[in-house]
């Protein structure tokens, strides 16, 4: 986030404030913020906490702090390690949601464009690309081995002949490869409504113009089809 | 007419309420369930007591011998309350036991129905029962009891054992938010006897807070200078299935060293206390208020900690929340004191 040459933070204290209120109104903080013993067993349950410095414990505990400095520094880098995997809320003794408390807080750094949330949603502009504009998450062609290394060394193999290899599966996905499978313009259109009135258009606009103007092209051509 | 009173349960606070109004002269029926006197610490054959380190013997024994042979003290075991209705201001008590069914009427009643251990299978993450080497606290005060130090699992001397503390106790998810207030300083307790036995093994107990209340605290402050026993911050989140047949306890220190995965030869969970089936059962049978917790409810917890909602019955030891043995006794002279003052009062 900003800082200036010294490293400290030139983000107003205000606006931190701000930012620590929006997440209080949320209707999910009560429910997923309550007391915390202090006592491990989420942070023990969590799957990031074995490879990174994160602990949801630490999360709920600055949530409990009130401090709205804190709580920013959290949602620079810190809170982008969990996984959404909700064992920390199966386990707390206490009945808290510290991957709940954190989702709010990933949502307001969406919403709000934060650098954060840019910086995680990069990786993600083709998959993002590929869902607003054609309500397909992943298709055929995406599959390369650039974007994939984790899948192992046979992932050119599997990004080869794309086209001989879809006929060879049985449903019907029209042996299309830039689509998992063909969707209709009046599909599409539905689809850009939702997006549209659900402000998810608003928010791609806010953490990527780029990818925005790229998904307002196609759109605007099948809204015109 | 002799003063008649009924004491319910022959557990330390009933045991002890009989033998203090057989020595004030009154006549006392003693109903205990199961076929023994002494409760749960004779059930579990309690060793050493804390914070003393004295024989149970010396505390259990006593009482049971007490009561036992006592002329004023009539004694059934094995044995029921199948019907009770209050006739005035005295109470009329069917009685099921193994000498045949009765119906006697009393002065006033003591209930001292005790507690039960938590049952840790009922918390999966502590894989209890599913590994030899998991057991609770009150596995090991029998397994001591009986002379008995080494693995469940191969009979061979634990190179480290770790406790884990809260069992069931301070936990939501099994229902149970209160604190069981005796478990801390029995793991305290029993790791220190552990390491006078295998001094080179390592012992480590894990907590959230160490709750060594009063005078319990000086064994705690032993078990760390004294026997070195490794105190660590972090609730345990999951017990797996380690190399070289051990129990891996997984968890966060939350003071020092973060994430921990640590094999261990055996784990002792320190399961807490519940009010348990048969607290349920009086309250039914004699109307009695049970608390949010599921213990019996007594009319004022700081007033009047032994008297329940109806005049006339009084509640003594454990049926009302955790406590210790010490306090148990205790409550039963109190109750003791209450139910003769109303027989007294109501002839
Ligand atoms: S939801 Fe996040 S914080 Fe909670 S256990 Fe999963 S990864 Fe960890
Ligand atoms: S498990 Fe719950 S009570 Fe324990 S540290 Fe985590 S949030 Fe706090
Ligand atoms: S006495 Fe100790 S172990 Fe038992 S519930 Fe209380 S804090 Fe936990």
């Amino acid at each position: 986030m900003e800082y200036d040459e010294k490293g400290v933070s030139i983000v107003p204290l205000d606006f931190k404030k701000e930012i620590f209120k929006e997440a209080r109104k949320d209707f999910r903080y009560d429910e997923y913020v309550l007391g915390c013993l202090n006592c491990g067993v989420c942070t023990g349950g969590c799957p990031p906490h074995r490879f990174f410095d994160f602990s949801p414990r630490i999360v709920l505990q600055n949530l409990k702090t009130k401090d709205p400095e804190l709580i920013w520094t959290m949602m620079d880098e810190y809170i982008w390690a969990c996984f959404q995997c909700f064992t920390c809320a199966m386990i707390c003794p206490f009945l808290n949601n510290p991957g709940g408390a954190i989702a709010i807080l990933r949502e307001i750094a969406v919403r709000r464009g934060f650098e954060s949330a840019r910086k995680v949603l990069k990786p993600y502009s083709r998959v993002l690309l590929k869902l607003t504009a054609y309500g397909n998450q992943l298709s055929p062609d995406m599959i390369q081995p650039d974007f994939f290394p984790d899948w192992g060394p046979d992932i050119s193999y599997a990004s080869a002949d794309l086209k001989v290899k879809r006929k060879a599966i049985p449903m019907p996905t029209l042996q299309i490869t830039n689509l998992s499978w063909d969707v209709s313009p009046e599909a599409m259109k539905e689809l850009y409504e939702i997006f549209d009135e659900s402000g998810v258009f608003k928010i791609i606009e806010a953490v990527d113009p780029s990818l925005y103007e790229i998904i307002m092209d196609i759109v605007e051509d099948v809204r015109s089809s | 007419m002799p003063e008649e009173i009924l004491v319910i349960g022959g557990g330390p606070a009933g045991m002890n309420a009989s033998v203090m109004l057989s020595e004030i002269g009154v006549n006392v029926t003693l109903v205990e369930k199961d076929s023994f006197l002494g409760g749960n610490p004779e059930k579990f054959k309690y060793k050493f007591l804390f914070p003393d380190l004295q024989p149970a013997e010396n505390v259990i024994g006593e009482l049971i011998k007490k009561t036992g042979n006592n002329s004023k003290v009539k004694v059934l075991l094995n044995s029921q309350i199948s019907g009770f209705k209050q006739t005035g201001n005295k109470f009329d008590v069917a009685i099921k036991s193994p000498q045949g069914d009765e119906n006697k009427i009393f002065n006033s009643v003591i209930v001292a129905t005790g507690f039960e251990h938590f049952d840790p299978a009922r918390d999966a993450k502590y894989s209890y029962q599913l590994f030899d080497d998991v057991i609770d606290i009150k596995d090991l005060e029998k397994m001591l009891g009986e002379g008995k130090f080494l693995r469940p699992s191969n009979g061979k001397p634990p190179r480290n054992v770790a406790f884990i503390l809260c069992v069931g106790s301070r936990d939501r998810h099994v229902g149970n938010q209160y604190c069981s207030r005796v478990c801390c300083v029995v793991s305290v307790k029993q790791a220190i006897e552990l390491k006078e036995h295998f001094p080179e093994s390592d012992i480590f107990i894990f907590y959230m807070d160490i709750r060594t209340y009063g005078f319990f605290e000086d064994l705690y402050w032993e078990a760390m200078e004294k026997h070195d026993i490794q105190i660590v911050k972090g609730r345990v989140a999951e017990i797996t299935s380690g190399p070289d047949n051990t129990v891996v306890c997984k968890g966060e220190d939350t003071l020092l060293r973060g994430p921990f995965e640590i094999p261990f030869d055996m784990v002792v969970l320190a399961s807490g206390m519940e009010g348990g089936p048969q607290s349920l059962e009086m309250a039914d049978k004699l109307g009695l208020e049970m608390d949010e917790h599921r213990f019996l409810k007594p009319r004022n917890i700081t007033l009047s900690p032994f008297r329940s909602n109806i005049d006339g019955i009084f509640l003594a030891g454990a049926c009302t929340g955790p406590k210790a043995i010490s306090d148990a006794i205790t409550e039963g002279a109190a109750a003791a004191m209450s139910a003769h003052i109303y027989a007294q009062k109501n002839p």
